[in-house]
Order: C-alpha cells, then structure tokens, then sequence
C-alpha cells in the first residue's frame, strides 16, 4: 500500500482532471428531490407579500373556486382589491346592517352575476357555491365574519379556508 | 462527445459529463428560485345561518355550539334534547382545546347523531385561533360550521 502511494507522489502530473461523476450523483440527487417537493398543484393561491397563513397540520387538497383575500390594508377579490382595511378594520361606515360590506358585497354580486350568466349559456356549467377565504392569521374575527356575510349573501355558502400545512 | 482510445475501434469512451452538470446547475437554480415550499391546504367550513349546507332532513338530537372568549375560555353549549354549558377555562395561559376534545368525543359518544358543530367567537380573537379550535373540532366532528353573523 505504501509503495503505490510512494508511486503516485513520484509520479509527475502534468493535467489535473476534476473527477465530476460524483459531482453528477449529487446534482442528480438534489433534481430528484427539487421535483419531488415541487408544488405540482392545479390551484394557484399566491398570497401577497407579508402575508402570515395560519397553521394547520390535517387540511384537506385546495379546490378551485373563487378567492376572496384579506390583507392587513385590503380585501381583494379574484386578485382585484375592492374594499380597503385599516389594520384589518373596516371602516364602520362602509358597513350594512346585516353585517356586509358593502364594497365587499358589491364584487361579489358582481362575480355571481357573471357565473349565472355562464351557467345560463352553457348548461353543463353550475353556480359554484364555493369560495376560498386566503386571510392573514392576524386577522380579527369581526373582519372574517363581514367578509363571510357578504359572500354568504350572494350564495357562496361553501366556505374554503386557505391554510399551511404545519408537519 | 466520444474520446476514443488508442485505437478508431475502441469500445471504451468517457462520457462528457461537463455539458450534464451544466444542464442541472440551470435546472437547479432555476428550481430553487421557482420552487414554493409551502404547502397550502384548505378547510371546510359551512355556514351556520340559513345556508344550503346547514340543512337536513332529520335533524339532529342535539345542536352543539363553541364559542372562543377573549380571556383564553372555551364556552361549550348544547341545544335540543339536552341543555348544557360548559366553560373550558385556559390551561397554563392558553385554550384548553386538549379538554375541548374530550368533552366534544364524549357528546359524540352520547348523541351519535351530531355531524357538525357551530364555531363563534368574540369579534376581537384572530383568525389564526379559530383555525386551530376548526382543526380540533374536525378531529372529533365532521362538519363545522361558523356562525355568529
């Protein structure tokens, strides 16, 4: 053993070759796992920036459906902001008596307008009772509960609450 | 691509492994900066005001009601054949929804006929605490219902 060692310091190397089939292994192995953790789901939800998700460890596939999201400064609807939040308030005169929105309520009948319009040209398509509620962790419950009058109101009774799965 | 050996007919070849590596650094990179890591998942929840998803055709012996206090207390109500109120009070600082649980099982265990539980809460109380009480009522009720609007 020694000897081959003493062979191969003597020996004069003129090309230093870098060995690179385990450096492919390891860039194989790291492909591998990339695309196995890769979030492969048919359901875009893409909360905006600074948003906190609250924490669930069993929550069930998201389905697609309408999204309604609830930011520290903003309601948006299907991406569109329509009411805005003071620190995840609503402003007390945009309210209606039977606890909606009224901006809030408003892009929703809009949304449901258009999904009836739908449904009416094309019989194989049904008005979606679903909606999906994307709301910062932080938000107090009044907040939630108007927004879900106002959904409740134009018949999205079908509550999707959007989550991270803790491990 | 093919470094022959000493002879044109040799089998032996190295593979040029530099172009592969190329390839996978860009996927990688690309992988990494593209790749969410979180994992979003959704709950149920119905409506406990007249909605489409409230209703059935034989209700059930009992309605059973939890309300989320803002001093960190579980208040757990029934309604129907059996009248009760149950006031969970926080352990060591927080919702005892460890308690929470076991009386949900229990009532389950007395009305079998119960299949959803209505969830309220103090306006103040975040969003965050009502997933975590839903999570908890899931694992003993299937259906959970918010209310208090």
């Amino acid at each position: 053993m020694q000897s081959l060692f003493r062979k191969k310091r003597n020996r004069p190397s003129e090309e230093a070759t870098l060995q690179i089939t385990s450096m492919a292994d390891i860039f194989t192995i790291i492909l591998v796992f990339l695309l196995k953790s890769y979030a492969t789901s048919a359901v875009d939800i893409t909360p905006t920036k600074g948003m906190l998700l609250p924490e669930a460890h069993a929550a069930d596939a998201p389905v697609e459906a309408l999204k309604v999201e609830i930011s520290a400064d903003a309601v948006q609807v299907d991406g569109a902001p329509v009411n805005t939040l003071t620190e995840f308030q609503f402003n007390p005169k945009e309210l209606l008596t039977n606890g909606s929105s009224r901006l809030v309520s408003a892009a929703l009948s809009r949304k449901r307008e258009i999904q009836t319009a739908i449904a009416q040209a094309n019989p194989d398509v049904k008005v979606d009772s679903k909606i999906l509620i994307i709301a910062d962790q932080r938000t107090p419950y009044q907040t939630i509960k108007t927004v879900l009058a106002s959904a409740a109101l134009h018949g999205f009774t079908d509550f999707k609450l959007a989550v991270v799965q803790g491990k | 691509m093919i470094s022959g050996g000493s002879g044109g007919n040799s089998q032996d070849f190295d593979l040029n492994l530099a172009s592969i590596i190329d390839c996978f650094t860009v996927l990688i990179a690309f992988m990494l900066v593209s790749a969410s890591f979180l994992s979003i998942g959704v709950f149920d929840a119905g409506i406990a005001a007249s909605g489409e998803t409230a209703k059935s055709d034989t209700p059930p012996s009992i309605e059973v009601s939890v309300e989320l206090t803002a001093n960190q207390g579980i208040l757990l109500k029934t309604n129907g054949k059996a009248h009760s109120s149950t006031h969970i009070v926080p352990a060591q600082g927080k919702r005892d929804l460890a308690r929470l649980e076991t009386e949900l099982q229990e009532l389950r265990k007395k009305w079998p006929d119960v299949q959803a539980v209505t969830l309220t809460s103090e306006n103040q109380i975040a969003y965050s605490e009502i997933v975590l009480a839903m999570e908890t009522l899931r694992k003993s009720v299937p259906g959970v219902l918010l209310g208090g609007f």
